[in-house]
């Protein structure tokens, strides 16, 4: 018995809209852990969703429609994803070639910016200083990303990730090439910055001075907060799904359309980003929040791997 | 559906392991860029020094070359433990004046600027490697190339710190992505000239060691802008 293609690309949406909430809450269990508290339940951030949810919708005097739009737009763009990575199969699946890496950025981005100019929306001055850090920050990341599709595309010739993850399985040495190492490292600098985790911010907390990605729904309420909440968690997600599947480790995904092989591909990726997120969790609890200007030294690092990684591949050979 | 296939073959697991390696010792030499406190410094140079023993280890047993390993030891006890011993012990000591004083914020540029400008000039080293025809049997020529890469850091390094330290770890780090160069291009050089040019870096330890502290007792600091005032 198989499942229907398009059932299994559903599966795909489903598994990280669904497991986002859950892996959210394994980190933050773990850090609690580590921190030597009892910490939340790992299901907590599925009972928040539910109590914003149920809670009252309310906007600034003055914000227009795009600020009860925003969240919407966000969620649908964070939705999209996963239909161009592999979260659960080796093979591509119709829609996976809609878009390559670029494309997913791209799509990534529009949701960060719709969430941005909500946040200008609200007059708050948090919500504005969020908005206008993130952006500031995002225009030094994006020739990193940039670099490290340059080392993709010099590796495998396209820039799909589902070529990129089918050539580190190809072969031992893909898996240890330098630049594929770099590139890796890179991405996941990238990811500490773009999921707002120490070195460049506090995750939880209150303190809003150092407030960067956090602060930018301080103005939203009830459902359209909670859709926030969970497109921060699907977006964690969607992130650590790409270093996983189409890096780090692209093993464990399903082969065949067999409802086992399929089950078996979600355990594994929810288990895979759990592995990640307790990586990051221990990351937060050893080092020290960067200041907000020494942030650029740490994008600097992260560039100078990417970079590395590009002139070994084009001008080493390696 | 689309083919799933690689663009190029992959470099054997033994090629890629050995660029890493080269390419750890290039990413320490710009850790010492941005370092901040002169005992990490040193530390830093250790674990470099460490990786070169590492890669000379793996060379002798995957191409079969003992002379490597009494290299791998020579360089290893020399590097990792010797050096960094000498050049703490010459330091000023904590207590002393001036001795306080770490080497945060010596660089000449910001660290980000520091950073750009050496990877420009570890472009260079790449691309100056990549248009020469040598091919060695030994190790991958990427691995030359980052040596060259290393060189020419420990020279931004050396121009652009303006404390002793660094610029004494500079000096040092440079020869060891000379040591690197070597295992690629000559990796079957007699052992005698390797243990030479190891004990010629153990006089450079004590020239260095010598000016620091005689700089460090006449200008009771470990920044070299206090030498401007010597100009003419």
């Amino acid at each position: 018995m198989t499942l229907p293609i398009p059932l299994i690309q559903a599966l795909q949406v489903a598994t990280i809209a669904i497991g986002a909430p859950l892996v959210s809450g394994v980190i933050s269990r773990v850090e609690a852990r580590l921190q030597g508290r009892r910490g939340p339940r790992i299901l907590q951030p599925y009972y928040d969703l539910a109590k914003l949810v149920r809670k009252e919708a309310l906007a600034p005097e003055g914000a227009s429609w795009v600020f009860l739009a925003a969240p919407l737009v966000a969620c649908a763009a964070y939705l999209t994803v996963p239909l161009l990575i592999p979260v659960l199969t080796t093979y591509g699946l119709p829609l996976g070639y809609m878009g390559d890496i670029l494309g997913g950025g791209f799509i990534l981005s529009l949701a960060s910016f719709v969430v941005a100019v909500a946040a200008l929306e609200t007059g708050s001055p948090y919500a504005q200083m969020g908005a206008s850090r993130a952006k500031t920050f995002a225009a030094i990341t994006e020739p990193v990303v940039l670099f490290v599709v340059f080392t993709v595309a010099l590796l495998t010739g396209t820039d799909l990730p589902y070529v990129l993850a089918a050539t580190v399985r190809s072969s031992a040495g893909q898996l240890v090439r330098p630049a594929h190492l770099l590139a890796a490292a890179a991405l996941f600098m990238v990811i500490l910055y773009e999921t707002g985790r120490i070195p460049v911010e506090t995750h939880t907390g209150t303190n809003e001075f150092g407030m960067i990605e956090e602060a930018r729904p301080f103005e939203h309420s009830g459902p359209y907060f909670a859709l926030l909440k969970w497109g921060s968690w699907m977006k964690q997600l969607i992130l650590y799904t790409i270093l996983v599947n189409v890096f780090v480790a692209p093993w464990g995904l399903a082969a065949t359309a067999r409802p086992a092989d399929v089950g078996l591909a979600i355990v594994t990726l929810l288990a895979k980003a759990a592995g990640i997120g307790i990586v990051v969790a221990v990351i937060d609890n050893s080092f020290a929040k960067l200041r907000l200007f020494k942030i650029t030294e740490f994008v600097a690092g992260a560039f100078l791997l990417a970079v590395l990684g590009v002139f070994t591949l084009y001008l080493g050979g390696g | 559906m689309h083919t799933l296939a690689a663009a190029d073959p992959a470099p054997s697991v033994f090629a890629g392991g050995s660029n890493v390696i080269a390419l750890i010792v290039l990413l320490l030499e710009f850790g010492m860029l941005r370092q901040a406190m002169r005992r990490d410094q040193i530390r830093l140079y250790a674990v470099q020094s460490a990786a070169i023993s590492v890669l000379a280890i793996i060379v002798a047993a995957a191409r079969n070359l003992p002379d490597l390993y009494a290299l791998a030891f020579c360089s290893a006890a020399i590097k990792v433990v010797v050096v960094p011993v000498v050049v703490r012990r010459l330091l000023p000591r904590p207590g002393q004046q001036g001795a306080g004083d770490e080497i945060a914020g010596s660089g000449a540029l910001s660290v980000a600027s520091t950073v750009l400008v050496a990877i420009v000039v570890a472009a260079f080293g790449f691309f100056a490697i990549g248009t020469l025809p040598i091919r060695s049997p030994i190790l991958p020529i990427t691995a030359l190339a980052i040596a060259f890469a290393v060189v020419l850091v420990a020279f931004v390094l050396m121009i652009l710190r303006r404390d002793v330290v660094s610029q004494a770890i500079g000096f040092f780090s440079l020869e060891n992505g000379v040591s690197l160069a070597a295992l690629v291009v000559a990796a079957t050089m007699p052992l005698i000239f390797e243990v030479v040019f190891l004990f010629d870096l153990l006089v450079a330890v004590v020239v260095f060691g010598l000016l620091i502290r005689v700089h460090h007792g006449r200008a009771e600091s470990l920044s070299t802008s206090e030498l401007t005032s010597l100009r003419g």
